[in-house]
């Protein structure tokens, strides 16, 4: 079943053209890799999903409903949630309270039932906590719930985006380069959590450089290449492909 | 100014002792000025609490006291002009402010940060104006006359606001705990979370599904509400209403209130802040240099800001005392390697 649809979704920033003319369906329970050199769009492509720029033209359909040009916070009530390519946290906060400020689409009772603290509020409450705490403990970040958020490393920081993404109920998750400045060890970690997601029923998105990653988890890659989509496919026949090599991989091989 | 420590700094037993002293302080002085201060206090603090709220959200309000304006003109006005009784009039109040607040609000709140501040700054000026030259309302700079609460007979106490200032002292802290009740439970509910997370990181919290326009707006208009209230109320204690009462000087005052009383407890900070700072303003104005009173404000700001950064304040000061003497024993533990460990 589609998804997410992308029809002919163009960005301009001036006269530069980020995305030309982008069509993608995204069926439910994908792992969609995007893939593409350093300027290629991808990020904007989730900038535009996330509902973070509105497309200059095109459309993004999400459940056969129109969603480009509606706010970040309503794409993410819907169900599209993300992660950024750098390190956004909860100035001063730690690790417990960025989890749990940010869990505001976690919550089944309205914001009345929390001012009035009636029972059925500490109830939610108490599921979103115990929530909370599996999240934390899935991503290896329990032990430090009490630490500042920026106090952890670069790696932990980039787990707690996913947490957080993830305490947001998303029904697709657009990860923005998760293995970035991680170590092997550290994408694996990650890369086995993303497959947990995936065997969730989340379909997921994501941004990604390392080819491991992408051969192990992807469903299908998108190749982007100055704004414009060049290839699409199964990891393995996309990377063979010369056009995606020369635009991406260079003369590398993989 | 992102605030997340929800913890209650001010430890029970100690809340407990100074609210039974101030229920039974008319029993010790008669003295109206005390009284008067404490009344005074007590309404500045009403419209402090809002003014920290709406920083809890990530924004800066130049004009709180514009919303005391309102709710004062708006009892002032309903009860000599429509004849209605003071109460409903008074209920009024924050009905009107709030509503404007409201408009305001759903206009200005698109402009986060500065913008805002400027925004609300010069709102506050427009109301002012509006004040001083709709002479045919608002009586311009002589200002108006609030009548005063009717007296109540409640079985043989008779309870008249015109000869003393005590009930005027227990209606305030009615209105004071109302008011407390609200926030207290707006800052540790959810939504003070939902707050906190705006002001932290405005992008990521909007990503996380917050719509920072609609917590922005109940924000400010539960401040003006409050801050309509307590307006109409000191316009009432004072009896008369100019434009001047409530100009940009007070809207700096409850600044400086909510900064020197410490932004990490809505109520108990506002609280704090404003009785200290309206206590020294008038025996300050006592000095006999004129106009001191701004110059040792401006002081007791900086030193605040500078001794106590990050939005800590006095409570957060009386907060680390407190534990420092009475709750942190093993802050006092002895060393292992020391004599008196091995004895």
């Amino acid at each position: 079943m589609t998804l997410l649809e992308l029809n002919g979704v163009t960005k301009f920033f001036g006269k530069l053209a980020a995305l030309e003319e982008i069509d993608l369906t995204v069926d439910e329970g994908e792992v969609v890799g995007i893939v593409g050199p350093n300027g290629s769009g991808k990020t904007t492509l989730i900038n535009v999903i996330s509902g973070y720029y509105r497309p200059t033209s095109g459309t993004v359909f999400f459940n056969g409903d129109k969603i480009s040009g509606l706010r970040p916070d309503q794409i993410a009530s819907r169900g599209i949630v993300r992660t950024f390519q750098s390190n956004v946290l909860f100035e001063g906060a730690t690790v417990l309270e960025s989890m749990l400020i940010g869990s505001f689409l976690q919550y089944k009772t309205t914001d009345w039932q929390s001012f009035l603290e009636t029972k059925t509020y500490k109830d939610d409450h108490e599921r979103v906590v115990g929530k909370v705490i599996e999240l934390l403990k899935q991503f290896e970040i329990f032990n430090d719930i009490f630490l500042p958020a920026a106090g952890l490393s670069h790696g932990y920081q980039r787990m707690l985006g996913i947490a957080m993404a993830l305490i947001a109920n998303p029904k697709v998750l657009l990860l923005d380069e998760p293995t970035t400045g991680m170590n092997h060890q550290e994408a694996m970690f990650v890369v086995e959590n993303i497959k947990k997601i995936g065997e969730q029923g989340i379909t997921v998105i994501l941004i990604e450089h390392n080819m491991k990653v992408l051969l192990n988890i992807a469903t299908r890659v998108v190749v982007l290449n100055f704004g414009n989509k060049i290839a699409e496919g199964k990891p393995q026949e996309v990377m063979s492909k010369p056009e995606v090599i020369d635009a991406y991989l260079g003369t590398e091989t993989i | 100014m992102p605030y997340f420590d929800y913890k209650n700094f001010i430890p029970k037993s100690v809340a407990w002792f100074v609210a039974a002293l101030l229920i039974l302080l008319p029993l010790f002085t008669r003295n109206s000025i005390t009284l008067s201060i404490f009344i005074s206090s007590g309404v500045w603090a009403i419209a402090v609490m809002g003014f920290t709220l709406i920083l809890r959200t990530g924004q800066f309000s130049m004009g709180q006291a514009a919303f005391m304006a309102l709710g004062a003109y708006a009892t002032a006005i309903f009860t000599l002009q429509s004849g209605i009784p003071f109460w409903p009039g008074f209920l009024l109040a924050g009905i009107v402010s709030g509503i404007i607040a409201l408009l305001i609000g759903l206009v200005v709140l698109r402009v986060g940060g500065i913008y805002f501040s400027i925004i609300t700054l010069a709102l506050a000026e427009i109301i002012r104006i509006i004040a001083e030259r709709w002479e045919s309302v608002t009586h311009g700079v002589r200002g108006l006359r609030p009548p005063l609460p009717p007296t109540i007979s409640l079985g043989g106490l008779e309870i008249n606001f015109a000869t003393s200032a005590i009930p005027y002292y227990y209606f305030m802290i009615i209105l004071v705990v109302i008011t407390g009740i609200v926030f207290w439970r707006l800052e540790h509910s959810r939504i003070g979370g939902t707050f906190s997370s705006m002001a932290a990181n405005q992008i990521l919290a909007e990503h996380q599904g917050i719509h920072l326009m609609k917590y922005r707006v109940i924000a400010f208009t539960v401040a003006g509400i409050f801050a309509g209230y307590a307006g109409a109320y000191y316009a009432s204690f004072l009896s008369i209403i100019t434009p001047q009462m409530f100009g940009l000087w007070q809207s700096i005052q409850i600044m400086m209130m909510s900064i020197v009383g410490g932004i990490s407890s809505i109520v108990s900070g506002a609280l704090i802040g404003a009785t200290i700072l309206y206590t020294l303003s008038i025996y300050l104005s006592r000095l006999p240099i004129y106009n001191i009173q701004y110059l040792l404000f401006g002081a007791a700001v900086v030193l605040v800001l500078l001794f106590l950064p990050k939005g800590t304040g006095l409570v957060d000061l009386w907060g680390k005392f407190w534990r420092k003497v009475f709750r942190e024993p093993e802050e006092y533990e002895i060393p292992e390697d020391s004599e008196m460990a091995t004895e």
